[in-house]
C-alpha cells in the first residue's frame, strides 16, 4: 500500500477510516464477507480435476488453476475505525497446442456446471467419453494454518490496529492526520495438471502506519510499513517505526533551493529497492528481453552493474511478501540469479518465454490476482548485503531517503527515481540540511555500474499494486548502496 | 447464488436512505502474437452495490464490489448496511433521479460477433509498416451493464471496447503504441504503427540534447502520453473534494494562471460524459447519478468540478457523473512551427510523464524531439519541466483536432518560455 499526495489530500477530506481504506486504494472498494468457502473446496478440488482430464485427452498439455481469495483490511484513522472484506474467485483453464500455442478460457463461476462449461469451450464438441484416467500423483494438500485469519473477527483486528496506534506516546499537534491499518490478503489456490496436483494458501500481511504534516504550503506524507508472508500477527510494527513515520513527516525541509548536479549519493534501501524493482520488471524478465534494446545490453553474461552487486529472486525466501510454493503455471518455486557479481546471468521466465527460447527454466509465470493474463513478474529479489556498516558509506553528498517511485524506458535505459528527501552529508555528518522532492536522473547502467559500496542494512518491503482491478505482489530486500548520480529538484523554484 | 431479484427483494425490506445496484456481465477476448502466441476469454459477472444509511449523526455510505457468482442476497446487503453505519458522516439527501444521457456505446460491428474472432481479424487485419517488426496483442469486449436504484431509476445498455498495443521495432530501437477505443473502426492503430515506424527511423540518426530556452511544440504523441497526457492535470484539478479541502490550485470564479483569461486563445476545457464512442462516456455514473457535460474551464476560468452525489448535495448542485472525457477546445494557431521565430522545439514522444497532481509542477522526459530551427535534427534525450496549468492556459493550440480515448481537442500544443533540461 503506498500512498501519493493526491490520494492523502482525499482521503482528509473523508469522513471516517471507513473512507479512509477506500482513500488509501486499499482495494477499490469492499465487499462482502463470504461464508462458505472452505466447505467447498474438495468439491472444487473435484471438478478442477475432471475439467482438466477432459482438456488432456484432447491437447499436448493442459493445466486447471482455481483461487479463493480474501483480503480484510482493517485501519483506524483519527475519526474512527473499520474492517472491509473483498472476495474475489476464478478458474483458468489452459491449454498448449503441439506448437506451444496457448488457450486459455476464464470464469467466475466457481460452480461445477461454471466449471464445466468453460471446460467444454476448449472442448468443443470433441468431448470424449471413457478415455484412460489421467493421473494427476497424490493430491498435495496443506497443512490447516495455525492461526488461520479467517477465524479472526472484526473486532479482534480492530483490537490489533488499536494497540499499534496506542504505541505512540508523544504525539504532536502538528500532525494533522494519522492512520494505522492490517492488511491480510488470503488467497488459496490450486494448480492440476496431468502429473501434479498441487495446493497453496498464502497469507500476505501488510502493517502500515501513516502520518501527514503540513511543510509550508504542501502536506508531507510519512509512512512505515512491515510485510510478510504467515500469521497475522506474527510481526508488527514497534514504537520506533511509529516514531520514525511522526519525525519523518515533522521533519522540516531547508527552504534554500537545491542546485542541480552530480553528487555522491547513498541510497536508503527504500530507494535502491524502486531502482531495482523497476529494472527487474522492465529488463530481466523475458517479456523485457523482446524488445531489441534490452536484448542487446542485457544478453547473458552482460556486464551491467558493478561487481558488488549480485541479485537473486527467491519466492522460497521465509516470510517473503513476495513469496509462494508454485507460480501460476504451477511450476514448483525455485530461486533464480539474476545479475552475479554485476553480470547478467539469468531471466524471469513463464512458460511462454520458455518455448520461444528466452530462457531455459519457467517458474515466474504470475497472474495478477491469480486469475488475469500471465505475465513473467518477480516474487521477492534480493540484493546481496555487502559489509560496509550504513554510517561509513558517505563522506560527502546526499543520503537519498523514501523512495517514491521509480521511472525506467527499458529502450534507452533512461531512470528518473523520485525521492521525498537528499540529506547533505560533510566530512561524514549530516550538515541539518535537508532538501525535499528531489530526483535522481540517469542511465540505470551508469548508476548500478558506479556502485562503490554496499551496506550491510539489507530491508525489506513488500509492494502491492495492481494491473486491471487485480492484484499483484511482491517484496524486495535490499541494503543502502553507494554510487554516483545526477539529482534534481522536483519543484520548479517560485 | 447471487441473483438481482434476491439482491433487490433484500434492498427493499432494509431501512435503507437510498441504493443502487450495478450489474456486470462481461465477455473479453484477447490475442496476443507474441511467440508462442496466446488466447485467452474470459466470462465475468461482477456487481456494483452502494448503500446510503441515514442516522443521526448525519449519513453513511458504502459500495461493495462482488466479484463473484455465489453469496447470499441477505449477507451481502446486511454486510453494506454495517460498513455504512461505520462511516457516518456529514448529512446529505439524495438528488432526484434525473435521465441518463443518450450515449452510443456499443459498435455495431460487435454487437453479436464471436470476440475472439474479432481480435484475430484485427491483427490479420492490421497494416504492418514496412520494414518494421511489430508484435502485437488485440483485445476486444462487450459488457451488458444494469443499473437499478431505490428513486425508481432504471436502466441498462451494452459498452464495447477495443484494444490493440504492439511493440514495434525497426532496426535496434522499439517503441510502444497503444490504443482504445468504443468501435473498432476508431482505433486507428495502421497508423498509430505507421507514425512509430516513421519515429524509429529518426533514432540513428538522433544526437543528443541541446539544453537552452526554447518554445516547444508538444505533438499527439507527446501531448497525450499515457491517456489524457499533459491535460490529466486539469482533471487532478477538477476533483471535487480537494476542491473542498481549499487544496486546488486555483478556486472556481477565477483565472486558473494569471493572463489565462486574456491569452491568445482562452482555454475552454469541458468533461463530455455523453459523448457518443467516446472510452470515458456512460449514461450513468459510478453511484448511480446521470452523467452530463459540462464546463471545466471557460475562456480561462475555472467554472466547474466533477461532482458525485454526496458532493452535489453538500454544495446544493446537480450532481454530474464526474470528469470523464476532456473536450479541449481548439485554438487558432496554423503557422507551421519552423516558421515561428527563436528556437522551436517539436516534442514527439515521451518517456515518462510525471504530474504533481497538487500543484500541476510537470516534468516531461524526452523520447524523441526535433529541434526545428537546427535543420530539423532530431535528439534524444532531455527534459522539460513545466508548471502545466499557467503553460497549458496560455499555450498555442492547433486548429485541427483530434480525437483519441477519452480526450477530444488540438492536435498540438505551442508553449513558449520553455528550458531544455539535460
Amino acid at each position: 500500500m503506498s500512498w501519493n499526495r493526491r490520494e492523502v489530500l482525499g482521503s482528509l477530506g473523508l469522513a471516517s477510516a471507513h473512507a479512509l481504506l477506500f482513500g488509501f486504494g486499499c482495494g477499490p472498494k469492499a465487499s462482502y464477507e463470504k461464508q462458505t468457502a472452505l466447505d467447498q473446496v474438495d468439491e472444487l478440488r473435484g471438478w478442477l480435476r475432471r475439467a482438466v482430464e477432459l482438456l488432456a485427452h484432447k491437447f499436448p498439455s493442459a493445466h486447471g488453476l482455481a483461487v479463493m481469495r480474501r483480503r480484510t483490511t482493517a485501519a483506524r484513522d483519527v475519526l474512527g475505525g473499520a474492517v472491509t472484506h473483498t472476495y474475489c474467485e476464478g478458474v483458468v483453464l489452459t491449454v498448449r497446442d503441439r506448437s506451444g500455442r496457448r488457450r486459455e478460457q476464464v470464469t467466475s463461476d466457481l460452480t461445477r456446471d461454471g466449471i464445466a462449461n468453460a471446460a467444454a469451450v476448449l472442448v468443443g464438441r470433441d468431448q470424449r467419453i471413457g478415455q484412460p484416467v489421467i493421473d494427476f500423483g497424490v493430491p498435495e494438500r496443506i497443512a490447516p494454518l495455525a492461526h488461520d485469519p479467517r477465524t479472526l473477527s472484526d473486532a479482534e483486528l480492530l483490537a490489533r490496529v488499536d494497540a499499534l496506534a496506542e504505541l505512540e506516546h508523544e504525539r504532536s499537534s502538528r500532525i494533522v492526520y494519522g492512520a494505522t491499518s492490517l492488511d491480510i490478503d488470503d488467497a488459496h489456490v490450486w494448480s492440476i495438471m496431468p502429473g501434479h496436483d498441487r495446493e497453496q494458501r498464502i497469507v500476505r500481511v501488510q502493517q502500515a502506519a501513516v502520518r501527514v504534516a503540513w511543510n509550508g504550503t504542501r502536506p508531507i506524507v510519512s509512512e512505515v510499513t512491515r510485510s510478510w508472508v504467515g500469521g497475522a500477527f506474527d510481526q508488527t510494527l514497534d514504537a520506533a517505526d511509529l516514531a520514525n513515520a511522526t519525525r519523518g513527516a515533522l521533519e522540516l525541509a531547508t527552504p534554500a533551493s537545491f542546485v542541480d548536479g552530480d553528487h555522491s549519493v547513498v541510497l536508503e534501501p527504500s530507494v535502491s529497492a524502486r531502482i531495482i524493482d523497476a529494472a527487474v520488471r522492465a529488463l530481466l524478465t523475458t517479456t523485457a528481453v523482446r524488445r531489441p534494446e534490452v536484448a542487446h545490453r542485457l544478453a547473458l553474461g552482460a556486464g551491467v552493474a558493478s561487481e558488488l552487486i549480485t541479485v537473486i529472486d527467491d519466492p522460497l525466501a521465509p516470510g517473503a511478501y513476495g513469496g509462494f510454493a508454485f507460480d501460476d503455471e504451477g511450476a514448483p518455486a525455485a530461486a533464480v540469479t539474476l545479475l552475479d557479481r554485476g553480470h547478467v546471468v539469468g531471466r524471469l521466465a513463464d512458460a511462454a518465454g520458455v518455448a520461444a527460447g528466452l530462457a531455459s527454466a519457467a517458474g515466474r509465470g504470475r497472474r495478477p490476482g491469480h486469475v488475469a493474463a500471465i505475465e513473467p513478474e518477480p516474487s521477492h529479489v534480493r540484493v546481496v548485503a555487502g559489509t560496509t556498516d550504513r554510517d561509513a558509506l558517505l563522506d560527502d553528498g546526499f543520503v537519498l531517503e523514501g523512495g517514491v517511485a521509480a521511472s525506467l524506458d527499458p529502450a534507452s535505459d533512461h531512470v528518473v527515481v523520485a525521492v521525498q528527501r537528499a540529506r547533505e552529508v560533510r566530512g561524514g555528518q549530516t550538515t541539518g540540511r535537508l532538501f525535499a522532492d528531489i530526483e535522481l536522473s540517469g542511465e540505470l547502467g551508469g548508476l548500478l555500474a558506479a556502485i562503490t559500496a554496499v551496506g550491510t542494512d539489507a530491508t525489506s518491503i513488500g509492494v502491492r499494486d495492481e494491473r486491471g482491478g487485480q492484484p499483484r505482489w511482491r517484496s524486495i530486500e535490499t541494503p543502502s548502496l553507494r554510487s554516483r548520480a545526477a539529482l534534481r529538484a522536483m519543484r520548479r523554484p517560485t | 447464488m447471487i441473483d438481482r431479484h434476491g439482491l433487490l427483494r433484500v434492498l427493499g425490506e432494509r431501512p435503507l436512505a437510498d441504493w443502487v445496484l450495478i450489474e456486470h456481465d462481461e465477455q473479453l477476448a484477447v490475442v496476443a502474437e507474441a511467440a508462442p502466441g496466446s488466447e485467452r476469454a474470459e466470462q465475468r459477472q461482477r456487481w456494483e452495490l452502494t448503500v446510503h444509511v441515514d442516522a443521526a449523526r448525519g449519513r453513511g455510505s458504502a459500495r461493495l464490489d462482488l466479484q463473484t457468482g455465489s453469496g447470499l442476497a441477505d449477507n451481502i446487503v446486511d454486510q453494506a448496511i454495517a460498513l455504512a453505519n461505520a462511516s457516518v458522516g456529514p448529512a446529505w439527501s439524495t438528488s432526484p433521479p434525473a435521465a441518463p444521457a443518450k450515449v452510443a456505446l456499443l459498435d455495431p460491428a460487435l454487437a453479436r460477433a464471436e470476440l475472439g474472432e474479432v481480435a484475430r481479424v484485427m491483427l490479420h487485419d492490421l497494416k504492418r509498416p514496412a520494414g518494421a517488426m511489430v508484435v502485437a496483442t488485440a483485445a476486444v469486449s462487450r459488457e451488458h451493464v444494469v443499473v437499478i436504484t431505490k428513486q425508481g431509476a432504471r436502466a441498462q445498455w451494452v459498452a464495447s471496447l477495443a484494444h490493440a498495443d504492439a511493440t514495434i521495432a525497426v532496426g535496434d530501437r522499439s517503441v510502444e503504441v497503444s490504443r482504445d477505443a468504443r468501435r473498432i473502426a476508431d482505433l486507428g492503430f495502421g497508423p498509430a504503427l505507421a507514425a512509430a515506424a516513421t519515429d524509429l527511423a529518426l533514432y540513428p540518426s538522433a544526437g543528443a540534447v541541446t539544453p537552452g530556452s526554447c518554445t516547444i511544440v508538444l505533438t499527439a504523441e507527446a501531448m497525450l502520453h499515457g491517456g489524457l497526457g499533459v491535460w490529466q492535470v486539469f482533471a487532478n484539478q477538477a476533483d471535487a473534494i480537494v476542491a473542498r479541502q481549499g487544496l486546488t490550485r486555483y478556486r472556481l470564479g477565477t483565472p486558473i494562471a494569471e493572463g489565462a483569461g486574456t491569452a491568445a486563445d482562452p482555454l475552454t476545457i469541458a468533461s463530455d460524459g455523453a459523448l457518443d464512442y467516446a472510452v470515458g462516456s456512460s449514461p450513468i455514473g459510478d453511484d448511480g447519478d446521470a452523467v452530463r457535460r459540462f464546463t471545466l474551464i471557460d475562456r480561462g476560468i475555472a467554472v466547474g468540478l466533477g461532482l458525485s452525489p454526496r458532493e452535489a448535495a453538500l454544495r446544493g448542485e446537480d450532481p454530474n457523473g464526474g470528469v470523464r472525457n476532456l473536450v479541449v477546445s481548439a485554438g487558432t494557431w496554423q503557422d507551421a512551427p519552423a516558421t515561428l521565430p527563436g528556437r522551436v522545439v517539436e516534442v514527439r514522444r515521451l518517456r515518462s510523464l510525471a504530474i504533481d497532481p497538487y500543484t500541476g509542477d510537470a516534468t516531461l522526459e524526452i523520447a524523441l524531439g526535433i529541434d526545428l530551427t537546427a535543420g530539423g535534427k532530431a535528439f534524444t534525450g532531455g527534459s522539460i519541466r513545466l508548471d502545466l496549468v499557467a503553460s497549458l492556459a496560455r499555450a498555442r493550440r492547433s486548429g485541427q483536432v483530434i480525437r483519441r480515448g477519452s480526450y477530444q481537442g488540438p492536435t498540438a500544443v505551442l508553449i513558449d518560455g520553455a528550458t531544455l533540461l539535460p
